[in-house]
């Protein structure tokens, strides 16, 4: 809600009480969902422009030139609030959501990712969310027809009370199609269509901007709902408005509804806005103005069109049966103006309205420090079982149970489907892109800064290992209560993590979001999500390079470990899963390093040197050679006596998650050639060992099958599931 | 030749099948919205019922398409013995219809499932199916509703007059429960008309119909159906 500082702020601004219409306008456009205004003062920290940088933060999608007259656009958003509340329609809407920012900027929506993080499945209310939040993005995005080709899962208690559903969309358009949006003309109507106007989702910003009590189950009537036919009906709708050049301005409803959408239209373009709302096409008849103007119905969308190009848009409109109405014109007088009926129900200055909230003060204290303290550390008694546990735990195990529920073959341009260490699309230039996801929360927790730029390299390296050069990255921050200092210093040092990361590698942050006040009251008690800044990279291919996938391809080939293993095992799964929990210093964020191994496998990739290739990550080299040989028809056997780098044990040599590592699957008569890039970029490298024929994983001490293993990996979701 | 691609609100494969057939000599599709009605029909020597969700399936999948005016022409050029294809959805449609018997059921699962599967096609000569008798292919799946069920009786001459082109199988061609993705009865993915001229098959050819998608397998039964316009 409103705090009592925006009110006289408010007051003092209009020289008068807001009326309830305005006020319910200011309390969605200033909650921290809509203005950001505990976060944006900090994004001067990322780097955000680039050559191939068209469109950058701020509308609906970015935008990223790539090649031949095409450009990718990409937009990331979190429903979390809502999914926690009603899973189904939380995380559908989350989608459908995603889908508008992107077509709303002229695109066509080609791929979709998820990023999701719930409480252990143990207990029964978080296997309930996954299955309908799986289902809810399911049912919603198979419908409307467009591929999930990325996505990520990740389970700890801290998301027993927050749950997080992050969404991507993934689009492309051509320069001269580009819708921006903005409102530059005044005289010029504001059209809205897609679907009618009801009272789902009412305020869902403000109470997603606040954290969660007892009371939660009222909140239902503030998570809308789906309509996958509907939106189907609009994006080919709007490829027609689009084909024909009939709008000048786009915006789609999201959160903050009208308000947010005809606001955010007049802002950018320096103009004002005048709106019957009882020319909004409605579902329930009784609906008061104030809730018309900032209920958040899915499936609209605001259209700026000229008034010679009138008559043709509302003929198109017609054609395809969508709901639609000529609520306004844009006005040159910088108001927001909302009238009922003729009566002036709403007059707003958009400088107030959109972005002129007195920014609050928010304090930031010191994340707790950790040690570098091993002395939990111990060899396990069972090499064996204990590759076991770790293949069947949850953060590690197989997620075809989730992903067999997408599809993720419609439109025909998916190169590699799910399931790898990126998604890969065919875009109309020819062109493939990479797109990949990553968050360790475990190290983000114990150390957000390094944390976030270490889980930024952890998508470099799904990217890198295909084969792909990555071009940009967008992000949704997802943080506790920013009110509180604790929340707000780990949000903050995440912040900076993701900065240093973006500078370090000239990569472009195009497009992102905040989520804060992921936070619950259980029993009196603040219970906090692990700081997740969840970081997507796309990755382009050069023409005619077919994707590096991660299953192994030939017998007797060697096996390959590029970068140094370092005994960095706090913050590790092996940790968690050994110990229960995790504490003490994460791996640390390494960058020259990093690109040191970054370059050796994309030149060696680019001669062609490397048959299957894989990052290490969480699991360490094990957990990456088991998930190498899992999908293939081979084996390997090993030596861990001598790899580089100081840690001194076989646990530890399997199990460290040290950042800048790959393993690569290199034949013969390759090898010297694959060598010499390596001396030649100053990196380190061992040979661990050979593929087998048999299907059996030998790493010297111990050895198991590959049948046994696939057993453990393919339940570990299944159990709690089915 | 033309070939009318339907769509039917919430159809969403429409380009898949469109991309896929423009590959193909002498083939000349062309998207038809179903508004179009019977008009939308005259010109059309062949049919595709692509892939979606028509109208939501938010009653019982292809139940509401099944009965718009334009499937009165499609029945009639099945009748004219013109070749017409229903694909997942399209094929939910053609059961609603009454063009093929039986009906598609919720997967065994209860859950929609998206992966890549193979079919044993069979051994006799169908018009979608020739050069291909007795191969495995590689195609992918991605259905809610995709467990074919019908009355013994049906089963019967289904089996008796040769109309199962596609099983589910393994990539060695053995039928098994186990490679069944979803319940359909006898492993059927895909069954024929008594005339032989309307397919009806869950799995999706036009999704693999370029080596790069994973598999061209599909390509051959678009390839036939072209064919086979006269």
């Amino acid at each position: 809600m409103i705090t009592k500082e925006e009110m006289e702020h408010a007051r003092t601004v209009l020289g008068r009480e807001p009326t309830e219409t305005e006020l319910g306008m200011l309390d969605v456009l200033w909650s921290e969902h809509c203005s950001y205004k505990s976060s944006k003062r900090w994004f001067y920290l990322f780097k955000t422009k680039g050559d191939r940088v068209t469109l950058g933060i701020g509308e609906g999608a970015g935008l990223v030139d790539i090649g031949d007259g095409y450009l990718a656009g990409v937009a990331m958003e979190s429903h979390n609030h809502p999914s926690q509340i009603d899973p189904f329609n939380g995380a559908a809407t989350g989608v459908g959501g995603i889908i508008r920012d992107v077509i709303s900027q002229g695109c066509k929506a080609v791929g979709l990712m998820n990023c999701l993080r719930f409480g252990h499945l143990a207990k029964p209310h978080n296997a309930y969310l996954l299955e309908n939040v799986v289902r809810g993005i399911s049912e919603y995005g198979n419908s409307v027809g467009i591929p999930v080709v990325g996505g990520e899962l990740e389970f700890d208690d801290s998301y027993d009370d927050n749950c997080l559903v992050n969404v991507v969309c993934i689009g492309w358009v051509k320069p001269e199609e580009v819708v921006r949006s903005s409102a530059k003309t005044p005289g010029h109507h504001l059209v809205m269509f897609g679907s009618t106007t009801g009272r789902d989702g009412i305020a869902g910003v403000s109470f997603a901007s606040e954290t969660f009590s007892d009371e939660e189950e009222e909140n239902r009537g503030a998570v809308q709902v789906g309509d996958p036919l509907s939106k189907k009906i609009v994006i080919d709708t709007l490829q027609e408005l689009i084909e024909e050049k009939l709008l000048d301005g786009l915006q789609d409803f999201g959160g903050g509804g009208m308000t947010s959408a005809a606001g955010e239209l007049a802002r950018a373009g320096g103009t004002g806005v005048e709106i019957d709302l009882d020319k909004v096409p409605l579902r329930e008849a009784d609906m008061k103005p104030s809730e018309i103007g900032i209920s958040e119905s899915q499936e609209r969308m605001l259209a700026i069109v000229a008034p010679e190009n009138l008559d043709r848009v509302v003929l198109l409109l017609e054609k395809n049966g969508t709901p639609y109405g000529i609520i306004g014109k844009v006005t040159d007088d910088g108001d927001y103006t909302a009238k009922w009926h003729g009566e002036e129900k709403a007059r707003l200055p958009i400088s107030l309205l959109v972005d002129g909230f007195p920014v609050p003060e928010r304090i930031e204290s010191k994340v707790p420090a950790q040690t570098e303290s091993m002395a939990w550390f111990k060899e396990p008694e069972d090499y064996k079982k204990n590759l076991l546990d770790m293949l069947g735990s949850d953060n590690l195990c197989d997620r075809s149970w989730v992903y067999s529920q997408y599809d993720q073959h419609v439109q025909s341009n998916t190169v590699v489907d799910l399931g790898e260490n990126s998604g890969v699309l065919e875009f109309p230039n020819g062109r493939k892109l990479a797109f990949t996801s990553d968050c360790n929360s475990f190290w983000c927790l114990l150390d957000p800064q390094q944390g976030t730029a270490n889980s930024a390299c952890e998508s470099l390296r799904n990217l890198v290992a295909m084969g792909a050069t990555p071009i940009f990255i967008a992000d949704c921050l997802n943080f506790g209560n920013p009110e509180r200092p604790e929340s707000y210093g780990q949000f903050v040092e995440s912040v900076r993590g993701l900065g240093r990361f973006s500078n370090d590698f000239d990569i472009p942050i195009v497009g992102g979001n905040v989520s804060l006040y992921n936070e619950a009251e259980v029993d009196g008690e603040t219970k906090r999500i692990n700081p997740t800044p969840q970081i997507m990279i796309a990755g382009i291919f050069e023409k005619g390079f077919t994707p590096v996938r991660r299953n192994l391809v030939s017998p007797w080939a060697n096996i390959f470990l590029i970068g140094e293993t370092l005994p960095e095992l706090n913050g590790s799964e092996y940790q968690r899963v050994t110990t229960g929990r995790v504490k003490g210093i994460p791996p640390r964020y390494k960058p020259e390093p990093e690109k040191r191994a970054m370059r050796v496998i994309q030149e060696a990739h680019q001669k062609g040197l490397i048959r299957s290739c894989n990052n290490v990550g969480r699991g360490g080299i094990a957990i990456a050679l088991m998930k190498m040989a899992l999908r293939s028809e081979y084996g390997f056997k090993l030596n861990m006596d001598y790899i580089p780098g100081t840690a001194n044990s076989l646990a530890q040599r399997l199990y460290s998650e040290t950042s800048g590592r790959y393993l690569a699957e290199v034949t013969e008569s390759k090898q010297p050639e694959f060598l010499e890039i390596v001396e030649k970029h100053g990196s380190s490298v061992c040979e661990l060992g050979l593929t087998t024929k048999e299907p059996v994983a030998d790493f010297g001490v111990f050895s198991l099958t590959m049948e046994e293993a696939r057993e453990v990996f393919s339940n570990g979701l299944k159990q709690y599931m089915e | 030749m033309t070939i009318a691609v339907l769509r039917f609100p919430g159809t969403n494969n429409e380009n898949d099948v469109l991309r896929a057939l423009s590959l193909i000599d002498g083939a000349d599709p062309v998207l038809v919205p179903s508004r179009k009605g019977l008009a939308g029909l005259e010109e059309a020597d062949a049919i595709v019922i692509p892939g979606g969700f028509s109208y939501g399936d938010y009653l019982r999948a292809g139940a509401v398409a099944s009965v718009e005016t334009i499937t009165e022409g499609v029945r009639n050029l099945a009748e004219d013995g013109k070749p017409i294809i229903g694909i997942c959805n399209g094929f939910q449609i053609l059961t609603e219809m009454g063009l093929l018997p039986g009906v598609l059921l919720p997967n065994k699962s209860a859950r929609f499932i998206c992966k890549w599967i193979y079919l044993k096609v069979c051994d006799n000569t169908t018009m979608f199916t020739e050069g291909m008798e007795g191969r495995v292919i590689r195609v992918p799946i991605a259905h809610a509703e995709g467990n074919y069920y019908c009355s013994d009786d049906e089963r019967e001459s289904l089996k008796d007059e040769l109309r199962i082109p596609f099983k589910y199988c393994n990539e060695a061609g053995d039928l098994d429960d186990a490679f069944n993705p979803n319940g359909s009865i006898d492993n059927i993915a895909g069954i024929i008309n008594q005339k032989g001229n309307v397919l009806g098959m869950m799995p999706h050819p036009d999704r693999a119909y370029r080596p790069i998608l994973g598999s061209s397998d599909g390509l051959a039964i678009l390839e036939n159906f072209v064919r086979a316009i006269k």
